[in-house]
């Protein structure tokens, strides 16, 4: 069974195919009972609360005033009068836009730089023949089983030698391409099958044609797969720019809400809204790209 | 699949073959890597320990966590400095509280330390062993009378002479009670406990009256801990520690005592001072030590016990009560020695002192600061009640904490203490255990 | 593998270039500080002061090093108490939604969210979550348990941190589990059908060999994260490992013991080693397992 084929299970229905059809069928075009279809959506509705009800949870609280406890038991789920008040409190407190905007460069810097990079030389370890080819993907496999939290000091020494550290490329450049997302492209392209390029090959086409024409557009889906990983390591990292930047007005959106969490440690409301601004905009880009994501898994991307 | 490098035709060829033994082979590896990751203290730029030359230049400055909460203050001082010193610049930055140690060691190892750092004693013992903090009993010697004597010996390190880092500001407290659930368990609100003994006795009275409901301590004991219990924490010359003495052992059994009765929180095993903070404030535990900062925070977020809040002295057994001492040091290899001690000067002067130490409730360092209408006069209120103490008491406080202490140190006498509550090791085995972790982590440097 | 060979006009160049980004980056930042790491194993060097060649000293105080010993426990527990949770229920996750019905592209989404969530995010929701005055405690309480001391107890703060990995995950293995299952061909299903089996036998029968080699994979990399876990044990028990260091596991000892200004880099690079070799070891199954699966 071709990759190709199992892309175009796992996508998503085109919206309102199924809602148009008078009964509800499943994957293999079957109809569903009704008795059936009532336990799934109670099952799904369980675990919907599971796995998006702590979220939940943390935006109630960050919407609470400060008169209102929020310790209550019984807990009540929603707040009693809503307030953006905290959100106000963490600007006031830190310059959370600035320090936002600066993620934001990163994250960006972050995306594009692994979907080259990682296209790149997956393209090379997938479908290129050289010398070397499998110590090259060695070299991938061990750097992504390198224990991070070792080697953090002697990244910044490197990076103080290149003259980059307190600036943003250098809190990009340790992750500009990781082995993972590298293996994941690699193993996007080895799915693809080989009679696409070699037509390509026979009409004359050099080795970037193909790449950039063909390969590349095939898999799209793991570009977002990447994409997504690349935003989130960036958005998320703490650690390393933390170690990397002295200038606060270089400052992520990270370090500026462990600010917030080493001075107001014991206002739950204040820590909950800024939670919220970490994780709204992940959130947000994921809803975005959730179909060529779902598409992508498909490609086979995600196994090692 | 890929025929490999090794036996391509073009690479046998030029193979070089001399053997070379192992062990050169190794130690040439480790001199190729280890310079590229070693610390920057070989470094060759500034160094000079002469702070009499032209005060000018750039310089930066570097504070632990205080920006969200005082930086006009910062801009203003910057301003005047500036001002007085035409020609330097001075750049401030802050970094936050967690992670302040690793971003020390990254920027030292890495040779971009700022020219101007606030550390703390623990903190600076390091750095000068590794020659990075200025002595400024040579660049500075001349502004040693304006401080505290203590305070100025604070951020001296044993085995070493020079001190290593201007006192800045210094911080001791109050212990805070709650009255309320002192007149439940049947004691008196008015009385509260004034030694060790009164202490332990009244906690086990609170447990046992409220059923083990009420805790009255909330924190495991610390290396201070033991310092103001009396315990010899080291010898003479600094070269080992000796808190496994009797006096030790018996403040551990003690605890050990409270923790089997509920005196001391069941969860002080796992306790932040935040989450102990947070249990004073909803009723859990009945005693808390704290600063003049603290009733502010109670006043907003707990009235209720801000109306049953009792207030009184750090309880010691040597007459010494515990500070804690913030420092201002110079990096060694600074490029403008005379801004950066004039900078480092200025910030901690009695002046400076002063003015931050109205913006938020901490104590000068400096000299006859403590005489100060401020910290002598009473209002009335409790605010000035807990300042006037506190400054009362600092003209003897002691920083119990040994600067060779370091973090694996704490964590070590952490573990240990908490394997002896639990029972799983007698508290004699336990303090020569942590006794033992902390001389060979001494011994290594 | 043969039709690779038939794809050959290339400038001999040109794969390098393509690599060379990639090749760049991880040389300079992963291979070259781990090969630092590597060295300084055999050092005795501290943050601040260079280290003198010490032999295999680390290694053997390793072995007598209690924290050593504890980690290593809690680091194995991690890998028996998380890796059959995410082995078999993303699996039935995966079965749940792999459906077409209708809304369940917004299920299948809402499912990841915890995956997209940094990891910082979602350790600060769940210790306010089981706070002792948290939410689930407030619930416990509300139907007559009671409060647990989820954050307090060594053992169920192992397994709080257990549950919150394995809460990240689902839906990241859900997916994996999920372009296996489109792989199944349905004529299995329907033969057994016809043979009278039920979901459950079918599931045995059917799904489970054929999501096999999945199962494996799953398997290894779950338990390649879940030896080098840190973030969850560390934003729950604390940085000292909860009550007397009982929680550290091997990456947090790695972290205590190397940073800070009086970190013992020679030390926690012996440790980073070991941690090193032993996902190695557990890499190399997954690698034999996707060449079976290849095969």
């Amino acid at each position: 069974m071709s990759a190709l084929d199992v892309r175009q299970r796992v996508r998503p229905e085109p919206p309102g195919t199924a809602r148009r059809e008078p009964r509800v069928t499943d994957e293999h075009g079957r109809r569903v009972r009704a008795g059936e279809l009532a336990w799934r959506y109670l099952l799904l509705l369980a675990v919907l609360a599971l796995t998006v009800g702590p979220f939940l949870w943390q935006l109630s609280t960050s919407l609470r005033g400060p008169t209102e406890d929020i310790y209550h038991s019984p807990p009540s789920f929603l707040p009693a009068r809503p307030t953006l008040h905290n959100y106000t409190r963490v600007a006031d407190t830190i310059p959370v836009w600035d320090y936002a905007l600066n993620s934001l460069k990163v994250a960006t810097a972050n995306i594009v730089t692994n979907c080259v990079g990682s296209a790149l030389a997956g393209y090379a370890l997938a479908r290129l023949r050289f010398p070397g080819r499998r110590v090259t993907t060695l070299v991938f496999v061990l750097a992504m089983l390198v224990p991070v939290e070792g080697i953090v000091i002697a990244q910044f020494t490197t990076m103080r030698e290149l003259g980059l550290n307190n600036t943003l490329i250098g809190v990009v450049l340790p992750g500009a391409v990781g082995a993972m997302n590298v293996l994941l492209m690699r193993n996007a392209f080895r799915g693809l099958p080989y009679e696409i390029e070699e037509a390509a090959y026979v009409d004359g086409a050099d080795v970037w044609q193909r790449f950039l024409r063909i390969a590349l557009p095939s898999v799209k889906g793991t570009l977002a797969v990447v994409a997504i990983f690349a935003f989130m390591g960036a958005w998320d990292d703490f650690l390393w720019p933390l170690i990397v930047l002295s200038d606060p007005s270089k400052f992520t959106l990270t370090i500026g809400l462990n600010y917030l969490h080493g001075t107001f440690a014991d206002d739950e409301r204040l820590v909950a809204a800024g939670t919220v601004i970490a994780v709204a905009p992940l959130i947000a880009l994921f809803a975005c790209l959730q179909r060529y994501f779902f598409r992508g898994v498909g490609e086979g991307a995600v196994k090692g | 699949m890929v025929s490999s490098a090794a036996n391509s035709p073009t690479q046998q060829g030029s193979r070089v073959t001399v053997p070379m033994p192992r062990r050169a082979l190794a130690a040439a590896a480790v001199a190729l890597v280890l310079p590229l990751s070693a610390c920057g203290s070989g470094g060759d730029e500034g160094g000079s320990t002469d702070a009499s030359g032209k005060v000018e230049g750039d310089i930066t400055f570097q504070t632990w966590n205080l920006r969200a909460n005082f930086t006009p203050y910062f801009d203003r001082l910057i301003a005047a400095f500036e001002k007085k010193y035409p020609g330097t610049h001075v750049k401030w930055i802050d970094q936050p509280a967690e992670g302040y140690a690793d971003k020390l060691s990254a920027d030292a190892g890495g040779g971009t330390l700022p020219d101007v750092v606030n550390v703390s004693p623990d903190l600076v013992a390091p750095l000068a062993k590794a020659g990075l903090a200025m002595d400024l009993d040579k660049a500075a010697g001349k502004y040693r009378p304006e401080y505290l004597d203590g305070a100025w010996a604070s951020h001296q390190v044993p085995g070493m002479s020079g001190t290593y880092a201007f006192p800045w500001y210094l911080n001791t407290g109050p212990l805070f009670y709650n009255k309320a659930l002192f007149t439940e368990a049947g004691l008196n609100p008015g009385r509260p406990p004034k030694t060790y003994g009164e202490l332990f006795a009244g906690a086990l009275r609170m447990a046992s009256k409220s059923g083990g409901k009420v805790a009255t301590l909330a924190n495991v004991p610390t290396i201070e801990d033991f310092g103001r219990y009396g315990v010899t924490l080291m010898d003479k010359q600094g070269t080992a520690f000796a808190f496994n003495d009797t006096k030790g052992v018996e403040l551990l059994t003690r605890y050990k005592e409270l923790y089997d009765a509920k005196a001391l929180d069941p969860q002080a095993l796992t306790a932040t001072p935040e989450s102990s903070g947070k249990k004073f404030l909803t009723g859990a535990v009945a005693m808390n030590p704290g600063s003049a900062l603290d009733l502010d925070n109670f006043k907003k977020n707990a009235p209720s016990l801000y109306r049953n809040i009792g207030i009184t002295d750090q309880i010691t057994s040597t007459g010494h009560v515990n500070m804690y001492v913030m420092g201002v040091m110079v990096n060694a290899h600074t490029r403008h020695t005379p801004a950066a001690v004039a900078f480092a000067h200025f910030v901690t002067d009695a002046q400076n002192q002063m003015s931050f130490a109205k913006k938020v409730a901490i104590f000068p360092s400096t000299a006859g600061s403590l005489n100060d209408p401020y910290f002598t006069r009473e209002d009335g209120t409790d605010e000035t009640r807990v300042r006037i103490a506190a400054a009362k008491s600092l003209k003897s406080a002691v920083n119990y904490t040994p600067v060779l202490f370091s973090d694996q140190m704490k964590t070590a006498l952490r573990n240990e203490v908490a394997k002896a509550l639990q029972g799983r090791e007698s508290p004699k085995q336990a303090l020569d255990n942590a006794v033992n972790a902390a001389d060979r982590l001494l011994r290594q440097g | 593998m043969a039709v690779s060979v038939r794809i050959r006009r290339q400038l001999p160049t040109s794969p390098w270039l393509f690599a060379a980004p990639g090749l760049l980056v991880t040389g300079a930042f992963v291979l070259y500080p781990f090969v630092s790491t590597l060295v300084n194993s055999f050092t005795d060097r501290r943050t601040l002061l260079p280290g003198r060649f010490v032999g295999l000293a680390n290694f053997r105080e390793l072995l007598h090093d209690d924290m050593f010993w504890t980690g290593l426990r809690n680091s194995t527990l991690y890998i028996a108490g998380v890796v059959p949770a995410l082995v078999v229920l993303p699996l039935l996750l995966a079965l749940l939604v792999q459906k077409n019905i209708p809304g369940i592209t917004f299920f299948r989404s809402a499912f990841y969210t915890p995956v997209v969530a940094s990891i910082v995010v979602v350790g600060l929701i769940w210790v306010w979550l089981l706070d002792e005055r948290g939410l689930v405690n407030s619930l416990l309480e509300t139907i007559g348990i009671g409060r647990v001391g989820f954050l307090s107890d060594q053992w169920l703060l192992l397994l709080s941190a257990m549950a919150v990995t394995v809460w990240k995950g689902l839906g990241y293995y859900m997916v994996i589990y999920l372009a296996a299952l489109a792989n199944v061909p349905r004529e299995l299903h329907e033969a057994a059908s016809v043979d009278g089996a039920g979901p459950v036998r079918r599931f045995f029968s059917v799904t489970v060999p054929a999501v096999r080699s999945t199962m494996v994979l799953v398997a290894a990399l779950s338990s390649v994260a879940a030896f080098k876990v840190f973030s969850e044990v560390y934003l729950m028990a604390g940085p000292t490992g909860g009550p007397a260091g009982e929680d550290t596991t091997l990456v947090m000892l790695v972290q205590r013991t190397g940073t800070g200004l009086t970190g013992r880099v020679g030390y926690a690079s012996a440790l980073s080693v070991v941690v090193f070799a032993v996902t190695v070891a557990l890499m190399l199954l997954v690698l034999r397992a996707d060449r079976r699966d290849e095969s």
